[in-house]
């Protein structure tokens, strides 16, 4: 671990309350500026490791070991109101459920500027120029229109890019962003790609972005980590991921990725045998 | 000069909803004057389609230009302010909802959003076999909690969640597993029409295989009519037999999956096919 990592977590562990784990011994780093792309499949346990270290994991659920640095501070060091602070003032979330995420009941202006003044303390005048800014770059077309709207009068894609340029607004030194393209077409997606390639460079932003999208791994991220049922599978550069995968899971999720460009190419669910071995191999490192 | 056909023509298949100047706005309350109404949006002007039975049709079109409105009024969530929306024959664009209610069965629907549309008090198997009770107190036997519980595990199964999810309650799955039960909620009523809005994009790539082989057979086994709102093209070539592309609320290109893909008429359909990342390195593509 270098001092200057965004983002640390050793051996991280979270167990429901049953006992019953959700993330196993997880390892990984983020360095400023990096995205790391976070795959597997449903209920691998790619949001619980956001939700772990924004603290916002379900009640049910707790962290029964390891440790998570942020900008070098060891979270668990720290009390609740600490940590709060500590998170709030160096990451963003963009949720996964976009559309349940915004309050149904206030305009979409407030939303993004609340936490603008409250949290970072800028002047009303700035957040709302800012707001303007990033509603603009996220390709909203009538952005003033759009900030005195109620969520409701926005369509799905549009209220994703809105949570998007919340996120991105304060430019924080780390950005969750779980599925944060599911809603959008592709060429907004382009679009939102490129803005987190931009704040990449111009603030050394790092983003840990959950998807299960191989396309999109491919051009947005540098490292990737490959879950399986809360276990890091695999943890490489994109590059090695794309040309010389080690896992057979990674080759696997890669054949199940359907492609525009080869119709004719089937794609098929990862084989049961695969999933049926790699649960067996968790199971006897459990009885430990 | 004219190329004398080769192939037999055949007989297209019989349309389930066919669609004739659908129009249809929102009041802007943004831009409301204080003492007027609020000026109208137009999201759809006048719309002609028609979704052929047991096929599926893919809807497209950029974010905001109206594909989930549409997807709305097919199953009179909405009601258009013009237009007819013809369902096998009968233009149920005007009726009110005790008239819609026997049809309500026939057509269901699969949202973006799988937690708001979950009951979080009720556990899993209950969500699936609740449309069951619902609709099997008309003409139909009534059937008893215990097999309508079976129904709903064999709907999850069929969606690929193992009978133990049907006791979790809905805050206890992922994002995936959500997506999947309101599936499993559609098809336990073995309905003739569903919409699915953007019901993969939540899925990973494995789910997704899953879940659109599924549909596929669905629609082949049950004679199912879908409509397949998606920004996916790639999942859109692989699953539909035809594709709407929509623009600001007006129809781009229409036609079956291999001609519009193979020969795109238009500029916005090229340019969506060359915005799809593939999962391939490529230091150019943000060029
Ligand atoms: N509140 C909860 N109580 C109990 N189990 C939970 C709870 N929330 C999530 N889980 C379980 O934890 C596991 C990991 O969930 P998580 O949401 O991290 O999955 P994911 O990898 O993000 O999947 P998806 O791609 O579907 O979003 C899943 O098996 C899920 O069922
Ligand atoms: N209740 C409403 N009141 C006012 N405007 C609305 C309402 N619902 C939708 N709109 C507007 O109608 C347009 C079309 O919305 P719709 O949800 O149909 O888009 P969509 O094609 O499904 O987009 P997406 O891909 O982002 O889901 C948008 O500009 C949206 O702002
Ligand atoms: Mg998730
Ligand atoms: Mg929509």
């Amino acid at each position: 671990m270098t001092m200057s990592s965004t983002l640390n977590i050793q051996n991280l562990t979270v167990s429901l309350r049953s006992g019953l784990p959700l993330l196993g011994q997880v390892n990984l780093t983020l360095e400023p500026g990096e995205v790391r792309a976070l795959v597997g499949e449903s209920g691998a346990g790619k949001s619980m490791i956001g939700k772990a270290v924004l603290g916002t994991l379900p009640p049910a659920a707790r962290v029964s070991g390891g440790q998570i640095f942020l900008r070098g501070q060891a979270l668990d060091r720290l009390n609740a109101a600490q940590r709060r602070h500590c998170v709030a003032q160096s990451a963003a979330l963009i949720p996964q459920d976009p559309l349940t995420a915004l309050n149904p009941v206030r305009r979409i202006a407030p939303q993004i500027t609340d936490p603008l003044t409250r949290i970072h303390g800028w002047s009303t005048e700035r957040a709302q120029a800012r707001a303007l800014d990033l509603l603009e770059r996220v390709e909203i077309r009538d952005p003033a229109r759009v900030m005195r709207s109620y969520p409701h009068e926005l369509s799905g894609g549009m209220r994703q890019r809105i949570l998007i340029a919340a996120a991105f607004a304060p430019s924080p030194p780390l950005i969750v962003a779980d599925e944060p393209t599911t809603a959008l077409d592709v060429t907004v997606q382009k679009q939102i790609l490129k803005l987190i390639r931009e704040l990449q460079k111009e603030v050394g932003t790092a983003v840990l972005f959950v998807t299960h999208d191989m396309g999109v791994v491919a051009k947005i991220s540098q490292k990737v980590s490959v879950l399986f049922q809360g276990r890091v599978m695999e943890d490489a550069t994109t590059e090695a991921i794309f040309t010389n995968p080690t896992h057979p899971y990674t080759r696997a999720l890669i054949a199940a990725t359907p492609s525009y460009a080869d119709p004719s190419r089937s794609f098929s669910p990862v084989p049961a045998e695969l999933i049926a071995q790699m649960k067996s191999e968790i199971a006897k490192e459990e009885v430990w | 000069m004219a190329v004398p056909l080769t192939c037999p023509q055949t007989d297209p298949a019989p349309a389930l909803f066919s669609v004739r100047g659908l129009r249809l706005s929102f009041p802007d309350s943004a831009h409301k004057p204080l003492f007027a109404p609020a000026p109208r949006i137009e999201v759809l002007k006048g719309l002609d389609l028609d979704l052929p039975k047991g096929q599926i049709t893919g809807i497209v079109g950029e974010s905001g230009s109206g594909k989930s409105t549409l997807g709305r009024v097919l199953v009179r969530l909405m009601r258009p302010d013009a237009g007819q929306v013809l369902l096998n024959g009968q233009d149920i664009s005007t009726l009110n909802e005790a008239a819609l209610r026997p049809l309500r069965r026939n057509l269901q629907m699969i949202f973006q959003d799988p937690m708001s549309s979950l009951n979080p008090r009720h556990k899993v198997w209950r969500i699936v076999a609740a449309p069951l009770a619902r609709y099997e107190c008309g003409s139909a036997p009534q059937i008893g909690l215990a097999e309508r519980r079976d129904q709903a595990l064999r709907a999850l199964e069929r969606v690929g969640l193992d009978p133990g999810f049907g006791e979790r309650y809905p805050h206890e799955l992922s994002g995936g597993q959500r997506q999947r039960v309101g599936i499993a909620r559609a098809i336990a009523l073995e309905p003739e029409f569903i919409l699915a809005d953007e019901i993969v994009s939540g899925l990973d790539v494995s789910s997704q295989a899953q879940v659109l082989s599924l549909l596929k057979s669905l629609a082949q086994e049950m004679n199912l009519t879908i409509a397949f709102i998606s920004h996916d093209l790639s999942v859109i070539r692989h699953l539909c037999d035809n594709v709407i592309v929509l623009n600001r609320g007006e129809i781009l290109e229409n036609g079956s999956v291999e001609q519009v893909f193979s020969a795109p008429q238009s500029d916005i359909t090229r340019l969506l096919l060359d915005a799809i990342p593939l999962p391939e390195l490529d230091d150019k593509w943000f060029d």
